[in-house]
């Protein structure tokens, strides 16, 4: 009985850290929320908006949709949505074709622990800056259309593929570059023949799910112009027409659905 | 296919190489998808591509640097603040709702395809909506500000992370289950003693990652008028680009800083 | 006192792991079964504490017919029984003390045990079981932290504090070396004189069954084969129990 409450004595407390995290997360959250000038007129009318909505997407615009009747097929959700695709494919090749160089240049196996920090903190750079605002630069140079997109989806992209690359060299065997050691060969057949059979199953699984979340982002682009299914979006949300709201929308949920499945069935494969 | 015949009269064929499925069905698509994007040569104006930039990045007309960076720490402080309340709330009280829905999805916690069926959907629907047009509806019920920013953050949170978190579920150790259920545990008891303490690490590794791309993916909701440091970027974008410059400084600052802290405290988590 | 009568067990997938199975095992015994893997040992074990259900058939324990229980009182049922598993089954980032514990989830309502209060007579019998054990000091380290011996004894503290009138253990030394096999096993010797716990166990070793146990059960293709002391086995039962004669892995040897 002794050695028990003795040993219950010095049971670290942890209870009283727990419950000063847990409301200051809770005072942290409500803070949060006061700076929001909440409008109440707008609350009120919640009922009628859902109604407004709801009757929007039950009077889907089909020859919008498809592009026949009084629109042209190149004025479609369907074009726009192959542009968008067509966006994040290309822009997701080009990004993974960059990222590699990148990868190895991050990378300890292959460079050293020295030069593969400036290739992380050039990663991180291009990593950290936002998409939208990349793509407002780019657009001026560009124009507003669809390359805008691409190239702004390939740049951003760079930065995490780059990074998940340099961690997939990392991780590999290094038995094999040992064995092309000893066979004497230089650095490229080493990469052409001991890393790229080795990554190149993770390097297109990692480039497959960059293609997913590049879809996204390939539709919202388009508000500030950059091409595919974002600006009509964009056009119709600031009427609120939830007619076309809700064409587009279908597209957009039925393409990053197909999208999804077919990345995740190819990435099962390559594993 | 190519055969080789040896010195020894033995023949061995090379099978085909899958590979070239692959490469072929990449260039097709790499063909195909090109047609659709426009490309002419008078698109590209190089020039104008440096003008912006140094209008982003320089004192606009008669403004000194001064000017240029007192900007950021007297008027983007508030759009700041806004921008991180709105990550930050969303990305907790989405977390937290996507616990049970992510309990729900798990096959091995749930056995009942009724269930985890119809739980995965909901998912999966949040989950394919980007966080822009969550943002759209939101401000559309709710009006403009930073409430609909939270409103489309923690739903987007909510998707993600009950997708990320019934992974992890689906893959804990489920023998302490077993034993829990051995001493006459329920349910919600085993869930609290066998899966919380291996799922709790990861929830909070992940919550950090997500409020990560939520500062990130913030910018561009304020840009359909969800507040925020986006909010200013709009509505300086086609007069003042030294304020959209500025305000481009302050978010590369604030979401490296972000950044940092959150692969540090995940690799602490480790 | 446990009382198995014509149980049967099929398998969804057609699989007959009891037939018919006549059985009574009382108070205080200390019961080693025995067999090949597949013949059905683990089924009988776990139909004890119905983790698996019984298709057909009587299970008594104290006189109270199990197969139809559930929710509620099945639940008082496995409080009442401590099961120790090959692999130990702790949850492995948790502090042995919260581990042993959760011996105690059943005695209390849920609300309680939610937000992990426990009465402090709780605690101080985990931290008695765990002191039975002789790992008390270990209390306060992470379960992983552990060898696999007293990780083992964390479950058999786990057991202890649920205050069980009988253990059940499913292979407890199989995933062990050799040393802290014979040390744990000792602990189950104990826990079964000192406290008088029933002890049925499901032995891989031969030997260590014959050595610990006080009766033997044999158990092929699902049917008790042999049901009697452990010192009256012979070479001749053991041929009749596994159709062939001991493999050298199926000896502990010593």
């Amino acid at each position: 009985m002794n050695r028990a409450e003795e040993a219950l004595k010095r049971k670290p407390k942890r209870w009283v850290m727990n419950l000063i995290f847990f409301v200051a997360m809770i005072v942290a959250i409500v803070f949060s929320f006061s700076g929001s000038k909440i409008n109440w007129s707008r609350f009120r009318s919640i009922g009628h908006s859902l109604r407004v909505m709801l009757a929007g997407f039950a009077d889907l615009q089909w020859d919008f949709f498809f592009g026949t009747g009084i629109f042209q097929f190149k004025e479609g959700v369907v074009y726009l949505t192959l542009v968008t695709l067509a966006i994040a494919f290309i822009g997701t090749f080009i990004g993974a074709v960059l990222a590699i160089p990148f990868g190895f240049l991050a990378s300890q196996n292959i460079v050293g622990k020295h030069v593969a920090r400036i290739g992380e903190a050039i990663l991180v750079i291009i990593r950290v800056f936002p998409e939208i605002i990349l793509a407002l630069i780019l657009v001026k140079g560009f124009g507003m259309n669809a390359l805008t997109g691409v190239l702004t989806i390939g740049l951003h992209s760079i930065g995490m593929l780059g990074k998940l690359f340099a961690e997939a060299i990392d991780n590999m065997d290094k038995s094999p570059l040992e064995a092309l050691d000893a066979v004497g060969a230089n650095i490229w057949q080493k990469i052409r023949y001991g890393v790229i059979p080795q990554v190149a199953a993770d390097i297109s699984s990692i480039t497959l799910y960059r293609l997913d979340i590049n879809v996204r982002s390939a539709t919202v682009l388009g508000i500030i112009g950059a091409g595919g299914l974002g600006a009509s979006l964009i056009l119709a949300a600031e009427s609120w027409s939830w007619n076309i709201l809700g064409t587009i929308l279908l597209a957009i949920v039925v393409m990053v659905l197909v999208v999804d499945v077919i990345s995740s069935y190819l990435r099962g494969k390559l594993v | 296919m190519t055969k080789y015949t040896l010195t020894n009269g033995k023949t061995v064929t090379k099978p085909f190489n899958k590979i070239w499925i692959i490469v072929g069905s990449v260039v097709l698509l790499l063909f195909l998808f090109s047609r659709l994007i426009p490309y002419d040569a008078s698109f590209i104006k190089l020039g104008e591509l440096r003008i912006i930039i140094v209008k982003l990045f320089t004192p606009k007309g008669n403004r000194t640097w001064n000017d240029y960076f007192s900007y950021i720490f007297t008027s983007l402080i508030e759009p700041l603040k806004e921008t991180l309340n709105m990550s930050f709330a969303g990305t907790l009280l989405g977390s937290l709702m996507a616990v049970p829905l992510a309990v729900l999805s798990a096959k091995n916690i749930v056995k009942l395809p009724i269930i985890y069926i119809p739980a995965r959907t909901i998912m999966n629907l949040f989950r394919t909506i980007p966080a822009m047009i969550l943002a759209l509806i939101a401000v559309f019920f709710v009006g403009t500000g930073i409430l609909s920013g939270i409103i489309a953050i923690t739903l987007f949170t909510f998707g993600i992370m009950s997708k990320m978190l019934y992974e992890v579920i689906e893959t804990i150790d489920m023998s302490p289950v077993e034993a829990l259920e051995s001493t006459g545990a329920k349910k919600v008891e085993s869930l609290r003693y066998a899966v919380m303490p291996q799922v709790l690490p990861v929830f909070i590794s992940y919550l950090i990652y997500i409020f990560e791309i939520n500062v990130r993916s913030s910018t561009i909701l304020g840009y359909v008028g969800a507040g925020g440091i986006g909010t200013v970027i709009k509505d300086n974008i086609l007069y003042n680009y030294d304020r959209v410059g500025a305000s481009i400084i302050l978010m590369f600052v604030v979401i490296l800083v972000v950044q940092l802290i959150s692969s540090l405290v995940r690799s602490k988590l480790q | 006192m446990i009382k198995f009568v014509d149980v049967s067990k099929t398998y969804p997938n057609g699989v007959q792991a009891l037939k018919n199975v006549n059985l009574e095992i009382h108070d205080g015994e200390f019961v080693g079964i025995i067999g090949l893997s597949g013949a059905g040992k683990s089924t009988l074990l776990r139909s004890i504490n119905k983790m698996i259900s019984i298709t057909s058939g009587q299970l008594y324990i104290d006189d109270v017919e199990i197969s139809s229980i559930k929710g509620a009182e099945l639940r008082l049922l496995r409080r009442s029984i401590g099961m120790i598993f090959q692999s130990f089954n702790l949850v492995k980032r948790m502090s042995v003390f919260n581990n042993v514990l959760t011996g105690r989830v059943a005695y209390h309502p849920t609300f309680k045990t939610v937000f992990g209060l426990f009465p402090k007579e709780d605690k101080l019998m985990a931290l008695e079981s765990l002191d039975t054990m002789g790992i008390l000091e270990k209390a306060f380290t992470r379960a992983d932290q552990l060898s696999g011996g007293q990780q083992q004894r964390v479950a058999l503290a786990r057991a202890l504090t649920q205050r069980p009138k009988l253990i059940l253990a499913d292979e407890p030394v199989a995933s062990l070396d050799p040393i802290t096999t014979v040390q744990v096993m000792d602990d189950f010797h104990r826990i079964n004189k000192n406290f008088g716990i029933t002890v049925v166990a499901n032995m891989h070793h031969v030997d260590l069954a014959l050595k610990y146990a006080t009766r033997i059960i044999g158990i092929k293709d699902g049917e008790v084969v042999y049901d009697g002391p452990s010192a009256h086995i012979s070479d001749d039962t053991l041929v009749s129990i596994y159709g062939r004669s001991l493999r050298h892995d199926e000896v502990l040897g010593e």
